[in-house]
């Protein structure tokens, strides 16, 4: 935030920093050979949707998006409305360098066709072969990190500990956010 | 009604009189250098002072449930930290104050009120959440024992001056730029040190010195409600994994969802915070292994297993 917004007031919404998305290909690698946890094969987009004035073009926008990369990359992408009213893009592909590059894609769409500004965060899930339930990767859109989210599946119960364990093994690969009050969870998400 | 002194620490309360009349002097010292270098409207300052102090005192429960965001919560809502802080008010040999909960991730907890009648004891919702009963027992407990050593009077009384203060420098500092101190002692000025430079110069030293022997005596108070708190629930181990948990990184981390959060603030205008408001269970308190060691030292004193 800049001098003249503290001055006058934000007048725009932040711009999503999708850049930094494409740490987590890399930091795949160490999650596989230190922490055994291989992805899940899907990631997911989330975004809200727009007022409902907006409907009609929002539909579609969104649908000649949801073409625009099915023709572009080989993945398989389906759309979700999740029960507190957001919007999902879930990507699957086996390949874990496609589908970041997917996700990303996607969120470039989004950001072209005026949806950048509600792009909150797109979600990594990882599966260890001796742990039920599964460890996610959160990228915030806003902030242009990551953290990690860890649902014990008991109600909305994290695992803090293994999260925290988490981001001391990652920290020189992921760029992790440091506030750890940023952390919010995404609890049931379609994928 | 007679007060019950929960743990007599001899060096404690030793301290504490040693730093309260530490600050007696330098309150006194303080009144009559303001006395001597300036005496119109004293009166006046005093009054609107005092008025103040007396106001804060009195409406001490409901401006920190103010500040803090907490709501009273009646036994149907909350029945198990209702039985809780009664068992515990028995104990303490207190009336049962009344609960209160503030709707925040941030584990805390914080009592207030003049009296026993007026006293309030709060927790967060995060703190609810987060520790098991037990701890949760020790917590309450420590706040039990500030309302019994009514920490509410004294800080209200060692806070007076270090306001007069604050109120004074901000009066000479508004008094040197737009000239003349109360109006009427122009003549004075004849001096060759004009008299609100003294004043500010004067109450802002009063005004450090008091802060940081009032934090010192906060210090004290919360060593001695950890005491209590340890005779309370006879189990110290509780208040120390409580506050170990409490100051731990893993409380940071928010329970709740992103959606929701970002759906409150609609749009993201407004950047989501979980962090506000109160702080009081670590406000002005000594450092954590110190308060540790010295629940330990408890501990051992009771014969209590301490890992």
């Amino acid at each position: 935030m800049g001098l003249r917004d503290v001055l006058f007031g934000r007048k725009k919404l932040k711009d999503p920093a999708r850049e930094r998305l494409f740490a987590i290909s890399t930091a795949r690698i160490t999650l596989e050979s230190e922490l055994d946890l291989k992805p899940a094969g899907a990631a997911g987009v989330c975004f809200k949707s727009l007022s409902a004035g907006e409907f009609v073009r929002a539909e579609n926008e969104l649908q000649q998006l949801l073409e625009a990369v099915a023709g572009e990359s080989g993945s398989k992408v389906e759309r979700h409305t999740d029960e507190m009213g957001f919007e999902w893009f879930v990507v699957r592909d086996g390949d874990f360098e496609d589908l970041v590059t997917t996700v990303h894609l996607i969120a470039n769409e989004l950001q072209d066709r005026g949806f950048g500004p509600q792009l909150l965060a797109a979600l990594f899930p990882f599966e260890g072969k001796f742990k039920e339930g599964r460890v996610y990767w959160i990228y915030g859109f806003k902030r242009g990190a990551f953290w990690p989210f860890v649902p014990t599946g008991k109600d909305q119960e994290r695992d803090n500990a293994e999260e925290l364990e988490l981001k001391a093994k990652l920290e020189q690969e992921l760029p992790i956010e440091q506030d750890l009050t940023r952390w919010f969870g995404l609890f049931d998400a379609p994928l | 009604m007679k007060r019950k002194a929960y743990g007599r620490d001899a060096g404690l309360t030793l301290r504490m009189i040693l730093t309260s009349s530490l600050l007696g002097l330098l309150y006194v010292a303080f009144a009559l250098a303001l006395f001597y270098v300036f005496n119109a409207g004293l009166v006046l300052m005093l009054v609107i002072v005092i008025g103040l102090a007396v106001f804060q005192y009195y409406t001490s429960d409901k401006l920190a449930l103010r500040a803090s965001g907490a709501k009273i919560v009646s036994p149907e809502e909350a029945p198990q930290l209702h039985a809780m802080v009664e068992r515990l008010a028995a104990m303490a040999e207190l009336q049962k104050p009344r609960v209160a909960m503030v709707d925040t991730d941030v584990p805390n907890a914080f009592a207030t009120g003049r009296n026993q009648k007026h006293a309030v004891v709060a927790v967060t919702r995060g703190l609810w959440d987060r520790l098991d009963e037990r701890e949760i027992e020790g917590v309450l407990a420590h706040e039990l024992t500030h309302i019994a050593n009514r920490d509410v009077l004294v800080m209200t009384v060692a806070s007076f001056f270090a306001m007069l203060a604050a109120l004074l420098t901000r009066f000479g500092l508004y008094a040197g730029m737009f000239g003349g101190f109360g109006g009427g002692n122009r003549d004075s000025n004849n001096n060759s040190v004009p008299i609100w430079l003294i004043v500010i110069v004067v109450s802002f030293v009063t005004y450090i010195v008091s802060w940081v022997l009032i934090r010192t005596i906060s210090r004290y108070r919360e060593y001695a409600a950890d005491r209590g708190s340890a005779l309370i629930t006879g189990a110290p181990e509780y208040l120390m994994s409580a506050l170990q948990k409490i100051s731990s990184q893993m409380t940071l981390i928010p329970q709740r969802d992103l959606r929701e959060v970002e759906g409150m603030n609609a749009f993201f205008i407004i950047p989501a915070r979980v962090k506000e408001g109160v702080s009081e269970l670590f406000m002005d308190h000594p450092p954590l292994e110190k308060r540790l060691a010295a629940l330990e030292r408890i501990a051992r004193e009771m014969g209590r297993p301490v890992s």
